[in-house]
């Protein structure tokens, strides 16, 4: 894996709607910038062997920094793919639709539901959202909320942008009736 | 709780705090890997509403220095102690309802530059870019070195963007710092370049 760089953006809402956010609400971002593992190879058959290659390992460089970053346990997550104008969306979703990827996420953050992700393809500086919900519990209407995103120069065109995101609570005042109370 | 009340007088929404390792530039990684980070503040312009005659200095007393500590303190944490910060910029976007003269206000003063200053332990000047935008407009904020302005390896930049701010009638203040110079500096300083004047190089000017 040819990492560039790594970006970690972190929100505190202090306030929302007029109203004061106490505690601060805090949303942490991880992004490695790294060299798409396919790029000048044409289309390649079998995504396999490049996604054991790499897959791993950024899980396991995204996924404590994502924490530290956020400096608090994790409530909410997601992660993203973001793909250079080279290659293909399948490259990116190779990278993190994978346990391989995920599950260094969720044991760190004792989390059990799957990722959600946005995985898309763009230009350096693309503008990107993270969608993040609970970690053990998708259904958990107040948790669901995104956090957006940018690198002023990156993807490039042979790169791949993927990041990991972690929230420490749901929405700033969060006030929706749960998911139970229309079934 | 203090401190969260002078953040709440001050009209704080939002902080955002941006950072970027460098690994590896070029294919090649930097002979001393430099860290930047920009602290964006989310506050309200205490200015909306009134005329260009009005009198800013009261307001800039009361909130330019809870802002220069409060990003000061989070560019420190962010990249490791006052010593690693080599380099520092700083930056205003205004919304659309101000002026200008109001992101000036809160950076161009001792009230904000000197303080900003001081908790970084530098001596330069402070670089500087302000620009009136709508929410989520990116600014490149310049840096140059702390005590040494002339520094040409710190000469370097970062992008700062608040998605949604700032609103018309706010403003986004901006501190920045980089522990250390570009990837791989190779442009020579004042110490090394030779005298250019149009007359030493009237060939290529021909």
């Amino acid at each position: 894996m040819k990492v560039r760089k790594i970006v970690t953006v972190v929100e505190e809402i202090r306030s929302e709607g007029g109203r004061e956010v106490y505690p601060p609400a805090r949303v942490a971002v991880v992004a490695a910038v790294i060299e798409n593992p396919w790029a000048g190879q044409g289309f390649v058959d079998d995504l396999g062997p490049g996604i054991n290659a790499t897959a791993s390992d950024l899980g396991a460089l995204l996924a404590p920094q994502v924490l530290d970053a956020l400096d608090a346990p994790a409530e909410a997550y997601g992660k993203a793919a973001i793909v250079g104008l080279d290659g293909e969306i399948e490259h990116g979703s190779g990278l993190i639709h994978t346990l391989q990827f995920g599950d260094h996420f969720r044991k760190a953050a004792n989390a059990t539901t799957l990722l959600p992700a946005v995985e898309k393809r763009g230009p350096a500086g693309v503008l990107f959202d993270i969608p993040l919900k609970h970690i053990t519990d998708a259904t958990i209407r107040s948790h669901h909320q995104t956090v957006e995103v940018r690198i002023a120069d990156a993807p490039h065109p042979d790169e791949i942008v993927v990041a990991l995101a972690a929230a420490a609570q749901g929405r700033p005042q969060q006030r929706l009736a749960p998911l139970s109370t229309e079934q | 709780m203090q401190e969260i009340d002078l953040e709440l007088q001050i009209g704080l929404r939002k902080l955002v705090v941006y950072r970027e390792t460098v690994v590896t530039e070029a294919g090649a990684q930097p002979a001393r890997p430099a860290r930047q980070a920009s602290v964006a503040a989310v506050v309200r312009n205490p200015w909306v509403g009134t005329g260009p005659t009005h009198d800013l200095s009261a307001d800039v007393a009361r909130i330019a220095p809870v802002l220069a500590r409060l990003v000061t303190d989070h560019l420190i944490e962010a990249l490791g102690g006052v010593d690693a910060v080599e380099a520092f910029g700083k930056a205003a976007i205004v919304g659309s309802a101000g002026e200008i003269e109001h992101g000036g206000a809160l950076i161009h003063t001792p009230y904000f530059g000197n303080l900003m200053r001081e908790f970084l332990d530098g001596e330069s000047i402070i670089c500087f870019a302000d620009t009136r935008a709508e929410a989520g407009e990116p600014l490149v904020v310049p840096l140059w070195h702390k005590s040494q302005a002339a520094t040409r390896s710190h000469y370097q930049t970062v992008t700062a963007r608040v998605s949604d701010a700032p609103r018309a009638d706010e403003v986004v203040i901006v501190g920045a710092a980089s522990t250390g110079p570009r990837p791989h500096p190779r442009i020579g300083d004042r110490t090394t370049d030779p005298a250019v004047t149009s007359k030493s190089l009237e060939s290529v000017l021909s």
